[in-house]
């Protein structure tokens, strides 16, 4: 519930809340992401690689392509102009590559040290 | 004497790190602390190999690298052994040159996936409590108050230097136009107002 709630926090969301994030939910939001990029490594890696070669066609990254747009349709606020972005195609390929590459260095023990020095330098 | 021999392995790259314990700092004998040397695979690529001084600068290279491509600045990094380059956003090339004369530089090129793989191997040697290695100077091991710092002085230049460059400009520009007091032209001005 409380996880559910602090979802909210993110202002590119339909139901955006104007609460202030507390530091030690920001760091349990952390935790949460690296366990899940832990756990999530085969997938996000055979995501990544399905781009990488342009013969080979990519099925794996056009269905993340296609549910990735079909999330954010769903949850975000799609007449702000960053939500637009992330839903044009010819665009939001550097976004999502990014964001796996990040989730994907993370996975280590000192993973959670590494994605809050991420975070922080954005 | 017999080696140890420790490997890491993240999916399509494997590292491995043969050495010895440094008994006269009484460590245990499964530890290694003195590298003898180290190989890093990479699936369909050929074996990377090299000695103890060469295993910190390319895992250096590594982390710049990986951290200069998800910082959305330009992902280019050159040193004297190892130049790592983006093709585009999902092939990376990498240029390992040989320290021994007359040997062909090795030319890698890995995508996305090969480049996680290798950053996981690195971390997990890094993070090894049976290796210890001269602490490469990696990104994450920068204070936080010291990475902000740096920040602050880049922000800090940005934010001088084009008005500073301006006032330079303007001051050069209208210099052109300054009238020099010439005591000659005065002395003949003078003259015609009274002819005496």
């Amino acid at each position: 519930m409380t996880i559910w709630k602090l979802r909210n926090n993110n202002p590119l969301r339909k139901s955006y809340v104007t609460n202030n994030i507390k530091l030690n939910e920001f760091d349990a939001l952390i935790k949460i992401t690296v366990e899940m990029s832990k756990y999530l490594y085969p997938y996000i890696r055979e995501i990544l690689k399905s781009k990488e070669d342009i013969e080979e066609n990519s099925v794996i990254w056009d269905d993340f392509n296609k549910r990735f747009i079909e999330l954010i349709k769903e949850r975000f606020n799609i007449d702000s102009m960053r939500v637009k972005k992330l839903l044009n195609q010819a665009e939001n390929d550097e976004i999502i590559v990014k964001s796996l590459l990040i989730l994907s260095f993370c996975i280590s023990n000192q993973g959670y040290q590494k994605l809050k020095n991420f975070l922080y330098d954005f | 004497m017999i080696q140890n021999k420790l490997s890491f392995h993240q999916s399509s790259a494997s590292l491995e790190i043969i050495g010895l314990p440094d008994y006269s700092n009484n460590e245990i004998k499964d530890q290694i602390s003195i590298i003898s040397q180290w190989k890093l695979t990479i699936a369909d690529k050929p074996l990377i190999e090299g000695k103890i001084e060469h295993l910190g600068p390319i895992m250096n290279a590594f982390y710049i690298y990986s951290n200069l491509l998800i910082k959305n600045e330009i992902p280019i990094y050159e040193s004297k052994l190892i130049d790592i380059k983006a093709e585009n956003l999902h092939i990376h090339n990498i240029l390992l040159k040989s320290s021994k004369p007359n040997v062909k530089p090795l030319v890698l090129k890995i995508g996305n996936s090969l480049l996680s793989d290798t950053i996981n191997c690195f971390d997990q040697l890094n993070e090894s409590p049976k290796v210890r290695i001269k602490k490469t100077d990696i990104p994450i091991k920068i204070a936080k108050k010291l990475r902000f710092g740096l920040n602050k002085n880049v922000k800090f230049f940005n934010f001088f230097i084009p008005p500073f460059i301006a006032i330079c400009s303007l001051i050069l520009f209208s210099s052109s136009f300054i009238y020099f007091y010439s005591p000659f032209e005065n002395i003949e001005k003078k003259e015609l107002i009274s002819p005496e």
